[in-house]
């Protein structure tokens, strides 16, 4: 059963995915591309399950360029009995179904309900191993047929994570795009029991906490809610990031009331506040239009409470653009 | 029906189906109804011209050299010198198109052809110059006049044109002005795209002006001595550091380059880091990391730093604040701890001659610095742009090992003549 639904799962994914620009209805002669957020997020499951799905061959055309986005897969493949690794995974979904609903008994993903209650800092991704790095995913502006390279590897003594690669703003030579150059990385959308998709509830939090080293560069932070529905594929939160470069640690404090809302890569007119209740995943965008290498180190990534912060929402909406939210 | 009524009287339809048309037909229909209104307003010369015409193509250029078809009016951008790009030229080639060209044809492909020719003259930040391209429109011509016009998109292409300008203008960062604001109401009129274009500008722009909490200026110093002492104070976040020009390029040409034989060395140190090194246990060595890629807007430069180890566990001072229940602001994990960071420098080359200068140079301000084993950690030789992955801890080769062995060795017999 397992089998099936990820079969499923992977032969939609495939299906979608040499189509990124057909998301995109800006797509004329001369509008820009900036292309982020109409990726289709290539949800790769781990390198076991990957296996599987090369040895079915009616995949094949496709699983090079899995290859090419799943960068932090690894680069052995175990030689593993086919039936063998189906039973470890359903055992595997049973045994973590069987957690969840325990679990579900202590309290919100098995913490006690007022240890959930009272925490006002948590960390929510760190990079201290390789399975931590699993947890993201690369790409770059290779799918449509630019020239940027980006690569996620462990830091210095495993303990920070490093994101490098090269920028490079030549457009495509395909006939629709006028501009390109821009490096992702994107954070898996976490899965619960036979991956069903579970999103990360954060409403107690008003700040979001990185600390980072980059090279000066300016970054964009991304996050996305629920993009189940058709209407929600697209949209997404953003703000910059912007690093200062040097050898010292930073710490970016960015609260959520600064996020503004774009649709398909295009900042709307309506701007509504971030719901912290459904986040699905979190990413860091790099297309500041100059052509180079640069590198990121990410040390943590969390979230708390900040309580000088009192603003709600920083965009007021306008009349003049929006005269039907004023009626 | 006279001769003139009858084509007053064609010109009138066509600029009706044109204006139907043209978003399904593209270019060529909206310029005849284009010309057509304007000859309703000219004078009797032009009305006797054959203006339905469809303008000829450009005749392909005969002569040596590549036979390589150039876009239409491409001409206006060649009369001037290839050496002398600038604005003036610029400003001269898009009024000449005015000129020679009173019905303005092709001022769509035009501006098209303008716009991709402005990095090439280096006008690409120039609000004046955005205003003049935008003159080039014909005005009023384009502004709906009717409800049924204003439905559907008057004058698609001109308003892709209008749209495609602002949008050059967005990625430079430009901020238009109210004369942008009075040329796109005069030839769009107030409910067009572009002027939506222009409203979304003036208000996003002004959101994120002052976004950057480590503001880089827009104009950096061409002298690398200047650029160098820009990079060090925007990476030191400490204001009581001083920066020292430990070398100054020895020749400087017209060009600029410096000599390579001296190479600007350029240090920063604050007063703690000082302290620091002063404090800093002689048996242990400091290491010279680098080069490391710092980048202040498009300009990429590399410094290098001069740090220690961690203290093992058992000497580091471990200050841990209580905190009450209700106030836990502190992330329950262990953050990366590195080395203490005792000084910075950016040096025009990046090779060990070099870095031994910045040291002797350090020196003459951290006298306890001659005591203390130098170990020079240099990643790579080259000093083009390439991948530098910060502070990677990877294994000397061993050949190198044993030259930083030597040369620390050579470094203490030099302190210790010195």
């Amino acid at each position: 059963m397992a089998w099936v639904h990820r079969f499923l799962n992977g032969a939609y994914i495939f299906r979608h995915y040499p189509k990124p620009s057909a998301s995109c209805p800006f797509l004329g002669t001369r509008f820009a591309y900036y292309c982020s957020s109409s990726l289709q997020k290539p949800e790769a499951a781990p390198g076991k399950t990957s296996c599987q799905r090369n040895s079915e061959g009616d995949l094949q055309g496709h699983h090079q360029k899995e290859v090419v986005l799943d960068i932090t897969s690894p680069e052995e493949k175990p030689e593993v009995s086919f039936d063998k690794a189906i039973k470890d995974e359903i055992m595997d979904h049973f045994r973590r179904l069987k957690d969840d609903i325990v679990n579900h008994w202590i309290g919100p993903e098995g913490r006690p309900l007022h240890e959930v209650l009272l925490e006002q800092a948590k960390v929510v991704w760190q990079f201290r191993g390789k399975e931590d790095l699993d947890k993201w995913v690369v790409t770059s502006d290779k799918i449509i047929g630019g020239r940027s390279e980006v690569f996620l590897k462990m830091g210095k003594n495993n303990q920070s994570a490093l994101l490098y690669g090269t920028l490079s703003s030549e457009a495509p030579k395909d006939g629709e795009s006028g501009r390109s150059g821009y490096c992702a990385m994107i954070s898996r959308i976490p899965r619960g029991p036979f991956e069903r998709k579970r999103s990360y509830d954060w409403s107690q939090f008003n700040t979001l906490y990185l600390r980072v080293r980059g090279d000066g560069r300016p970054w964009m932070v991304n996050i996305r809610g629920d993009t189940d529905l058709i209407q929600r594929k697209n949209q997404m939160y953003s703000y910059f990031m912007f690093t200062r470069g040097g050898p010292y640690w930073q710490e970016v404090k960015i609260p959520f009331s600064k996020f503004f809302f774009s649709n398909q890569g295009r900042i709307r007119d309506a701007q509504y506040p971030l719901l912290l209740d459904k986040i699905s995943s979190i990413g860091f965008t790099l297309a500041d239009k100059v052509d180079g290498p640069f590198f990121l180190e990410i040390d943590f990534i969390g979230v708390f409470t900040d309580p000088a912060h009192t603003e709600e929402f920083a965009y007021e909406n306008s009349p003049e653009l929006n005269p039907r939210l004023f009626k | 029906m006279s001769w003139a009524q009858a084509i007053l009287l064609a010109r009138g339809l066509s600029r009706g189906w044109g204006d139907i048309c043209g978003p399904l037909l593209g270019a060529p229909f909206s310029q005849v109804p284009l010309r057509a209104a304007r000859g309703l307003h000219c004078s009797a010369a032009a009305r006797n011209s054959d203006s339905w015409l469809v303008p000829p193509p450009p005749e392909p250029r005969k002569g040596p050299g590549p036979t390589k078809a150039l876009a239409l009016h491409e001409e206006l951008f060649q009369q001037a010198p290839a050496g002398a790009r600038d604005k003036a030229n610029f400003v001269r080639a898009v009024q000449n198109f005015g000129q020679h060209n009173v019905h303005k044809r092709g001022h769509v492909d035009f501006i098209y052809l303008a716009l991709r020719k402005m990095r090439e003259y280096g006008v690409e930040r120039d609000l004046a110059v955005y205003n003049l391209l935008l003159d080039v429109f014909p005005k009023e011509v384009f502004r709906p006049r009717s409800i049924i016009q204003s439905i559907f998109i008057h004058y698609p292409r001109q308003q892709e044109c209008g749209i495609a300008v602002l949008e050059q203008m967005e990625s430079h960062g430009v901020m238009p002005n109210k004369e942008t604001e009075f040329l796109l109401i005069q030839i769009f009129g107030r409910k067009s795209y572009p002027m939506l274009k222009f409203v979304r500008m003036k208000l996003w722009f002004s959101r994120f002006k002052n976004i950057n909490p480590f503001p880089v200026p827009r104009d950096l110093p061409q002298d690398p001595v200047d650029l160098a002492k820009l990079g060090l104070r925007h990476m030191e976040p400490n204001l009581s550091a001083t920066v020292t020009i430990y070398q100054m390029p020895s020749s400087k040409d017209s060009t600029g380059a410096a000599d390579p034989a001296e190479p600007h060395i350029v240090g920063i140190q604050t007063p703690d880091q000082q302290a620091a090194l002063a404090n800093h246990n002689p048996a242990r060595p400091v290491f010279v990391e680098g080069p490391f890629s710092l980048w202040l807007r498009d300009k990429c430069v590399y410094y290098h730093i001069l740090r220690a180890d961690l203290l093992p566990p058992e000497e580091r001072l471990d200050l841990d604040y209580g905190r009450s229940g209700w106030d836990d602001y502190e992330f329950d994990i262990h953050k990366v701890e590195e080395g203490p960071v005792f000084a910075i420098c950016m040096a025009g080359a990046h090779d060990q001659a070099t870095l031994a200068k910045w040291i002797q140079g350090l020196q003459e301000t951290n006298p306890a610095l001659a005591q203390i084993p130098v170990v020079f950690r240099l990643a790579g030789s080259t000093g083009e742009l390439r991948e530098s992955s910060s502070g990677v801890k990877e294994p000397p080769p061993p050949p190198p090992e044993g030259q930083e062995e030597e040369e620390d060795n050579q470094q203490r017999q030099q302190q210790g003549q010195s």
